[in-house]
């Protein structure tokens, strides 16, 4: 008895040794070896690549803020995430609310249209000779344009609105309750927990969006932050502490809106509340994400 | 069909359409038209240079791409089915294996799997620096690495041995926790008295996960098998920072990116790409969901 119970203390120790070596070694301590580089002064990291800093600069910060752009690059990368977010979710909301209610004779066969498009050929390539052609291309308004109609979360707000129940709506009907107003102020309040969901996986998708604003912004002061950082590390090929200081400014926001979020993201999948919402980044192709 | 029961007698026939006209006309002009015309520009040679005819040409594109078998599109097809399956294999194992190890409670846990699930948020460029940092041939840790312990030394990211492996591996790295999670879903959804029952009957670690964990995820593994192939048959942002699809990491994605809107300017060739992509997709896709709806049904 006293030999299984020794046993069982040393099974547990370890799982968390192991746990701990793989999360923390294999996880973060990549990040954390770059964001120590960016401590180093370039004579540095040339005698020491690899090592700790021995004295420690911050230096590179300063210069890759001024050099890099990375402060009006950050609020075009907030004003690219956060606007088309919102207004893909309130559409998503308005296009999938009376399908949702079979208020069209053929309400399954748009269901099925539109969940079906989300399969068809990558369509990046026409998307910029139209962005052209409309005069979208190049300008942060015709940016905000072509990100906003991607219809996020549709198919999984079809379901969601399924379990509100339809009472609510006769009754709200009967006391004279406006269309506009019952969805703003009824269906959306119901929807929190999944609008949230999508909210933060679009926004997350947006920022990181990487092709969108290779193919359709040129202008430099157009460009949102990952942008920025990737034409940063094609001007400054190997000064990595450089290049190390750009890269935390740019995650610094991402890992403090992930700290913030961790427990709702983390357990939210592992709950299984979004189990149809995509990954951050993979996932079945569609025009603007995995394009 | 049910009755729209807002608005007055008039009104409430076409407030439906209200509804749902802005988000489709969105869909109708950003997404199904460019997709209807990538069908079309694939059969042209149009260069994208404003005021060139668009040069329709048939099936041109097809066939220069499969004239010969060694070609650079065929090239890209292989490379692209060994990326997927590769990401996919290495995916599941992981995500399932981690999946195990850390779905325990406690606080440790939750952080190990934040910490697991964490470079998901990171956009590509952030991963795709901190990954050229780690393997730079000359300043790099994994050189003084290899170095130390086998006196050796590589190109790592240049070096068409390996890159691609290195690039799935990344990929691996990345997208890992998503796996994760999602066997963390299937686990919880396995009844306890399962394993008690097969704890009573004496049942090892092995069987026990043969015999219950592992069919009982079998929803769980459709899902991931599927997203995971389905993603990376698109994927190429990641290669594009990490080699530019230089030493044999061209993938489908990639060649189209170049061929489209690199210096060539080839959007009718760069159609054609995104089409055979879109056709891989389409019969991967179909048969992985087959295959595993069928297994599903059998476990």
């Amino acid at each position: 008895m006293r030999r299984s119970a020794r046993d069982r203390l040393l099974r547990a120790l370890g799982v968390h040794s192991l746990s701990f070596v793989i999360s923390a070694g294999l996880f973060a301590l990549p990040i954390v070896y770059l964001a120590l580089q960016a401590f180093k002064s370039y004579p540095e990291f040339l005698q020491n690549p690899t090592g700790l800093p021995s004295s420690w600069t911050f230096a590179n910060f300063t210069s890759a803020w001024t050099e890099g752009d990375f402060g009006p690059e950050l609020i075009n990368s907030l004003v690219y995430a956060l606007i088309p977010d919102v207004v893909t979710l309130l559409l998503g909301v308005f296009l999938a609310f009376p399908i949702s209610r079979g208020y069209f004779r053929f309400s399954n066969v748009l269901y099925a249209f539109f969940v079906f498009s989300g399969f068809l050929p990558a369509g990046l390539i026409p998307l910029f000779v139209e962005a052209r052609a409309l005069h979208l291309y190049n300008n942060m308004v015709g940016y905000l344009v072509l990100t906003s109609f991607a219809g996020a979360g549709f198919f999984f707000f079809v379901g969601y609105i399924k379990s509100i129940p339809r009472e609510i709506d006769e009754a709200a009907a009967l006391e004279g309750c406006g269309y506009f107003r019952f969805i703003t102020r009824i269906i959306i309040p119901q929807m929190r927990p999944a609008l949230a969901a999508f909210a933060v996986f679009g926004f997350v998708a947006s920022w990181n969006n990487l092709i969108l604003p290779l193919v359709m912004l040129s202008n430099q002061s157009l460009w949102p932050v990952t942008r920025g950082l990737y034409g940063f590390m094609s001007q400054y090929t190997t000064q990595w502490p450089l290049i190390a200081a750009g890269t935390v400014i740019v995650a610094i926001p991402v890992l403090i809106l992930f700290g913030l979020l961790q427990r709702h993201l983390v357990e939210g999948v592992a709950g299984g509340a979004v189990a149809g919402a995509q990954p951050v980044t993979q996932g079945p192709p569609s025009t603007t994400d995995a394009a | 069909m049910t009755a729209c029961p807002f608005g007055t007698r008039r009104t409430r026939r076409w407030i439906p359409w209200l509804s749902i006209s802005v988000p489709a006309l969105g869909w109708l002009v950003f997404v199904l038209y460019p997709s209807a015309a990538t069908v079309y520009y694939s059969l042209t040679q149009y260069s994208g240079v404003p005021g060139a005819p668009v040069d329709y040409c048939g099936l041109c594109n097809y066939r220069m791409a499969f004239t010969s078998v060694s070609g650079p599109t065929w090239e890209a097809l292989k490379v692209t089915l060994v990326y997927a399956a590769g990401v996919t294999v290495l995916q599941i194992v992981f995500g399932l294996g981690l999946a195990m190890l850390l779905n325990r409670r406690g606080r440790m846990f939750s952080l190990y799997r934040a910490l697991v699930f964490m470079p998901q948020i990171f956009s590509v460029t952030i991963v795709g620096a901190l990954f050229s940092l780690i393997l730079d041939p000359i300043t790099g840790p994994a050189e003084k690495i290899l170095h130390g312990l086998f006196g050796a030394s590589s190109a790592f990211l240049g070096d068409s041995n390996i890159s691609l492996l290195l690039i799935i591996l990344i990929n691996v790295w990345m997208f890992t926790g998503y796996t994760m999670l999602i066997y963390i879903a299937g686990l919880r959804r396995i009844p306890r008295e399962l394993y008690e029952a097969a704890a009573l009957d004496g049942c090892g670690w092995w069987s026990r996960f043969r015999r219950i964990t592992w069919p009982m995820l079998a929803a769980s593994t459709t899902v991931n098998v599927f997203l995971t192939a389905m993603g990376c048959l698109g994927e190429y942002a990641l290669i594009i920072l990490l080699t530019d699809g230089q030493f044999g990491t061209q993938t489908i994605g990639m060649y189209m990116f170049q061929q489209a809107f690199g210096q060539q300017s080839q959007l009718g060739y760069g159609s054609m790409l995104a089409m055979l992509q879109f056709a891989m997709t389409l019969v991967i896709g179909g048969v992985v969901l087959w295959a595993l709806r069928r297994r599903e049904v059998q476990l």
